[in-house]
């Protein structure tokens, strides 16, 4: 199937309406109007997004969402009803699908296999001949730090030693596209660093990453764009930074030696010892800072009011709080 | 499909299952303990039989009814001996010097005929007590001396033919009718017999447990890969065609090597069998040459249709039972061997030789009990099927094998199966 050049309308519901046709055309991996139904349940209906190249994408939804089912049908494991996927700008094919490497939520190894084998197995897999599979293994197991446990048996690792293995071999084949489900779930904060720091390598390096997770500090910190599934609709699409102030309060948090009701300005005390304004409906942040400077007020710091994904999330999902 | 991916796949699941324990020993193992057991409980009975033989090959005869024909005995170390077969029977004229020369050990066992023989026809078999293990019984001198003592009976009582055939009755010469007309044979029929069926039999039970075997070695990959959830890491990299193809071929070959070393003990004893036998009885080497093509197919065959179905399960031991009716399929057979053997060129034999679930067992049964009654044509018409099978089940079996391998919650109804094959 060739890339579609995205003129369908996507179905979206939620305050962010995106139109499929507005979407990016150049996508790594791109679906449109992706339909899929298990029995009764409808896993996912008319889901249209992109994921271009070089970005860190964030895919999120609630348990159940629909995100796994997209994943797969992404990769070639599961068929759409209908819609069409293109990945790497044709239809999901055995060749191109050595360009990807996938780190499912439910992690699945062989547990009396040994950790070399085990990754030079999957490389194998990938494409790489015997001795390119044995020497990319070798070097992401001293990646991850466990070249000492090369010739253990996975059974003998702990449960974030066998999260790194499969870390290291969806990453072993340095793919274009690496689809990782719930990276950082059973890690130390000193391994989901390091995992942070290996997708932020491959954005670095050009490489597309499609991170599916429910920790929403790791979202803000990695991902460019991200779309917000919610029984298997698509509630919200696009850039990070535009979502997060499309949902932000218009308000900011003034930090100020000067008693702001004195200039008439009706303010709550924050939490970290600033001060809320509602901002005026027509003033933009920039604007009111120079009318409050204006007025006399000495401003120590100032800051928009952003809100956080999780808030965003706990909002689309469960209704405003 | 990629030939490379799909020996990745093959090559991984080999060493996986040859490395285990279970399969060593059962390869291995197996016809080692049997060959030991066989060789022990040969080399009793070797040991006994010699010791019996080195002991004492005379046996003692007292005629109190005085009717032996004396005729049949010569000198021997001063008293007359008769030498029936490779043992010799000692004459004494009194029960007392025989009796000594039992208990002594100098004779294996002692007959005495009654005085009242000829109208009791008795007459006493006496062991001695010190070697219970040396019993005469199913020696060839009881036989031997019924002749004697029939031949001394009717000596000069009856005409010269009468008489010989009072001695010997009948003598069997056995021919066979076949295509060509009727033909004599040298062959044994209780030795044929014990060929025809024994030898067919074993090769059967053989080809259908390293069948089965290696069948239960698939069953088992596709539970451990959907139980350790790797199975979409699997198929993010390889087609389900790959994966089934490779699990065949992989853990086939660590099938064949299975059925090679076992059958190489057929073999064994065939050549064996053949080298001590040859004069009475037909090695079925018809039967053994084509039995690692007809393994082969058959598991292709059996093995597809068996990974797809286990991929449906939820776990090894719900694999298991939907697998079991193939399996079934499979033993139909042996079911009906009784039928085979007697009939194996019947409508039966026939039929069966065109079902691909049935047809590797059915040949090999054929062809190992008379070979001459399977056309060529039965051979490669089946082979043929078998073929054509094979590649069906792979086809609709990888289709299945994806719906089954990603499978969590609720199994698919029937409907949902067959759009998925087609």
């Amino acid at each position: 199937m060739p890339a579609r050049t995205g003129t369908d309308t996507a179905a979206v519901t939620g305050a962010f309406v995106v139109q499929a046709d507005k979407l990016p055309v150049v996508g790594v991996l791109a679906y449109r109007g992706v339909s899929k139904r298990f029995g009764d349940h409808t896993a996912l209906e008319h889901v249209s997004l992109d994921v271009v190249s070089g970005e860190v994408f964030g895919l999120l939804g609630p348990n159940g969402a629909g995100k796994t089912t997209l994943i797969r049908i992404g990769l070639d494991i599961l068929r759409a009803d209908h819609g069409e996927v293109s990945l790497f700008g044709a239809a999901p094919h055995a060749s191109t699908l050595d360009r990807t490497a996938y780190l499912p939520e439910e992690r699945g190894v062989y547990r009396r296999a040994k950790v070399r084998e085990l990754l030079e197995y999957l490389g194998r897999l990938k494409g790489l001949e015997p001795r390119a599979a044995r020497a990319a293994a070798d070097t992401w197991l001293e990646r991850v730090g466990l070249s000492r446990v090369a010739r253990d048996r996975i059974e003998s690792l702990s449960k974030g030693m066998t999260q790194k293995v499969q870390i290291a071999a969806c990453l072993m084949t340095e793919p274009e596209l690496c689809v990782l489900d719930e990276p950082f779930s059973g890690l130390d904060p000193v391994n989901v660093a390091l995992v942070t720091d290996l997708i932020e390598e491959r954005r670095q390096s050009g490489r597309t990453t499609l991170l599916s997770t429910h920790m929403m500090h790791q979202v803000e910190a990695l991902c460019d764009r991200v779309a917000l599934i919610h029984r298997g609709r698509l509630v919200v699409y696009g850039p990070l930074d535009e979502i997060r102030r499309r949902y932000s309060p218009h308000e900011v948090l003034v930090w100020t030696s000067t008693d702001l009701a004195t200039l008439g300005v009706r303010a709550t005390a924050s939490k970290n010892g600033g001060w809320r304004v509602a901002l005026p409906p027509a003033s933009t942040p920039a604007g009111y800072l120079q009318e409050l400077v204006q007025r006399g007020a000495t401003i120590d710091r100032y800051e928009p009011l952003v809100a956080r994904m999780d808030e965003i999330f706990v909002n689309l999902v469960d209704g405003p709080r | 499909m990629r030939l490379e991916r799909i020996f990745s796949v093959a090559r991984f699941e080999l060493l996986s299952v040859v490395k285990r324990w279970s399969y060593l020993i059962a390869t291995f193992g197996l016809p080692l303990f049997l060959a030991g057991v066989s060789g022990t409980v040969f080399g009793v009975q070797t040991y006994f039989l010699n010791q019996r033989l080195a002991e004492s090959s005379e046996f003692g005869l007292v005629d109190e009814a005085g009717v032996v024909d004396r005729s049949a005995f010569e000198e021997r170390e001063g008293r007359p001996t008769w030498k029936a077969g490779d043992s010799f029977v000692l004459l004494y004229e009194d029960r007392g010097s025989a009796t000594q020369d039992l208990e002594s050990g100098q004779l294996r066992a002692l007959y005495v005929v009654q005085e009242d023989y000829l109208r009791t026809g008795e007459v006493r078999a006496i062991e001695s007590e010190k070697s219970p293990l040396l019993s005469s019984r199913g020696t060839s001198v009881e036989p031997r001396l019924r002749s004697l003592l029939r031949k001394s009976l009717v000596e000069g009582h009856l005409d010269g033919d009468v008489q010989k055939r009072v001695i010997s009755p009948a003598s069997f010469v056995r021919s066979r009718l076949g295509p060509d007309g009727e033909s004599v044979t040298d062959v044994d029929d209780a030795l044929d017999l014990l060929v025809r069926t024994t030898i067919p039999l074993f090769l059967g039970v053989l080809l259908l447990t390293a069948l089965l075997s290696a069948s239960g070695y698939l069953v088992q990959t596709v539970a451990t890969d959907k139980e350790s959830k790797i199975v979409e890491v699997l198929l993010s990299s390889v087609t389900p065609e790959e994966i089934l193809a490779g699990k065949l071929f992989g853990l086939g070959a660590a099938g064949l090597l299975q059925f090679a070393v076992w059958s190489s003990m057929v073999v064994f004893v065939a050549i064996a069998a053949s080298a001590v036998l040859a004069a009475f009885v037909a090695v079925p080497w018809q039967a053994l040459a084509i039995a690692p093509l007809l393994f082969t197919l058959g598991y292709l065959f059996l093995g597809s249709l068996m990974l797809a179905t286990a991929a449906l399960g939820a776990n090894a031991a719900e694999s298991q039972k939907l697998t079991m009716g193939w399996a079934m399929l499979a033993i139909l057979p042996l079911m009906v061997l009784v039928v085979l053997l007697d009939e194996p060129h019947g409508l039966l034999g026939q039929a069966m030789t065109w079902i691909p679930f049935t047809s590797p067992l059915t040949v090999i049964i054929r062809l190992a009990v008379e070979p001459s009654g399977i056309a060529w044509w039965e051979i490669l018409g089946s082979t043929v099927v078998l073929v054509v099978a094979t590649w069906l089940s792979i086809r609709i079996g990888a289709r299945l094998f994806r719906v089954g391998f990603l499978l969590t919650g609720s199994r698919p109804s029937l409907a949902e199966l067959w759009r998925q094959a087609r």
